[in-house]
C-alpha cells in the first residue's frame, strides 16, 4: 500500500468527490425508500411504462426489492426483481474500483469482455419478456 | 519558498509547497480482464485523428510505449494539465454501463436497453482495434445516458405535479 502512489494533490484530489457524492446520494436514496415503505400505495407514482401499457418492464419491482434489501430480506427482494438483487454487488465493486482510480489519479485500463455485455443484453431483453408470459410468473414482481 | 526542489519549474503544484521530491510514476496497469488490442496504442496517428482523444499529450511520446510497459506514459509534469475526467490517453473509452444499468432498473425506460447497446458496441470495436468507432459508441452512450437522465426527471416532475394537483383538487371537491 505504501508503494502505491496516491496523489493528494493534483489529479487526484478534486475526482475522487465524485464517487463520494454518488455514494452520499446512493445511501440518501436508500434511506428514503427502506423509510417511506413502497408497498404502500400512493407513496409512489406507478411506473409510467406500467400504467399505459399493462406489462412489466426489466425494472419493475425494483424499489420494493431496494426496500426488502435495506430490511435485509433478500429472498422477498429477489422475488420482486432478481437482477436489482444481481446487480447490488457489481455496482459495489465497480464504484469502489472508480474510487480507487479518482483517489490515486490513474486511469481505467481494462476492459470487461465484449461478449459479456451482449450477454447481458439478452438477458435483460429475456428478462422483460419471461416476467410477462405464465411460464415466468416466478420473475413477475 | 523554502522548497529545495524550486529549480524545477515542472512540478505539479503541491500543497505546502513541499515539491522537493518529484511526483512518482503512475503505477502499472492492473491487469487486464479482456484483452487489450495492440492496436488501441500501436498505430501511429489513429488516435489522434479522431479528435481530441489524447487529450491535449505534448510531444509524441505516449504512442511509443513498450509492450507491457506504462499505458499511460505521458511526462509526470503532464498531468497537472488535467485531461479531461473520462477521456484517457491510452485507455479504453467509457462505455457508461453503470448508466444503462442504473438507466434499466431504476428508469423502466426501453432507453436502458438502448444504452446497453452502445456499452457493448464500445467493449466491442474497442477490443476489435476500432479506437474511432469505439469512441463514437461511446458518444452515443453518453447521449443517452444524458437522455435517460433527462427523461426520467421529466416523467417525474410530470408526475409530481400530477399528483399534487390531483391532491388539491379532490381536496378542494370534498
Amino acid at each position: 500500500m505504501s508503494a502505491a502512489p496516491i496523489y493528494l494533490a493534483g489529479p487526484g484530489r478534486l475526482p475522487v468527490l465524485r464517487p463520494v457524492g454518488v455514494a452520499v446520494i446512493a445511501v440518501a436514496s436508500v434511506a428514503v425508500v427502506a423509510v417511506v415503505d413502497p408497498n404502500e400505495p400512493g407513496h409512489y407514482p406507478t411506473c409510467p411504462f406500467l400504467a399505459v401499457t399493462g406489462l412489466f418492464c426489466p425494472g419493475c419491482g425494483s424499489l420494493r426489492a431496494v426496500h426488502a434489501l435495506a430490511h435485509g430480506d433478500i429472498g422477498q427482494a429477489a422475488g420482486l426483481n432478481i437482477l436489482t438483487v444481481l446487480a447490488i454487488l457489481p455496482l459495489v465493486v465497480v464504484w469502489a474500483a472508480w474510487l480507487q482510480r479518482s483517489w490515486r489519479g490513474t486511469q481505467r485500463t481494462s476492459v470487461l469482455p465484449a461478449p459479456a455485455l451482449w450477454a447481458l443484453l439478452v438477458a435483460v431483453c429475456a428478462f422483460a419478456v419471461l416476467r410477462n408470459l405464465p411460464i415466468g410468473a416466478a420473475l413477475a414482481p | 519558498m523554502s522548497d529545495t526542489g524550486s529549480n524545477n519549474p515542472y512540478d505539479p503544484p503541491s500543497d505546502g509547497g513541499s515539491g522537493s521530491t518529484p511526483p512518482p510514476p503512475p503505477p502499472p496497469p492492473p491487469p487486464q480482464w479482456g484483452s487489450n488490442p495492440p492496436g488501441a496504442t500501436g498505430q501511429p496517428g489513429q488516435p489522434g485523428d479522431s479528435g481530441g482523444w489524447t487529450g491535449g499529450q505534448l510531444g509524441g511520446q505516449q504512442y511509443g510505449q513498450q509492450p507491457g510497459g506504462q499505458q499511460y506514459g505521458q511526462q509526470p509534469g503532464g498531468q497537472q494539465y488535467g485531461q479531461p475526467y473520462g477521456q484517457p490517453a491510452g485507455g479504453p473509452p467509457p462505455n457508461y454501463l453503470v448508466w444503462s444499468i442504473l438507466t434499466t432498473l431504476f428508469c423502466c425506460l426501453p432507453l436502458g436497453v438502448v444504452s446497453i447497446v452502445y456499452a457493448a458496441q464500445v467493449n466491442s470495436k474497442y477490443a476489435g482495434g476500432d479506437v474511432a468507432g469505439a469512441q463514437e459508441s461511446s458518444a452515443k452512450a453518453k447521449r443517452f445516458a444524458i437522455w435517460s437522465v433527462v427523461v426520467g426527471l421529466v416523467v417525474a416532475a410530470i408526475y409530481i405535479v400530477g399528483a399534487v394537483l390531483l391532491a388539491v383538487s379532490s381536496g378542494s371537491s370534498t
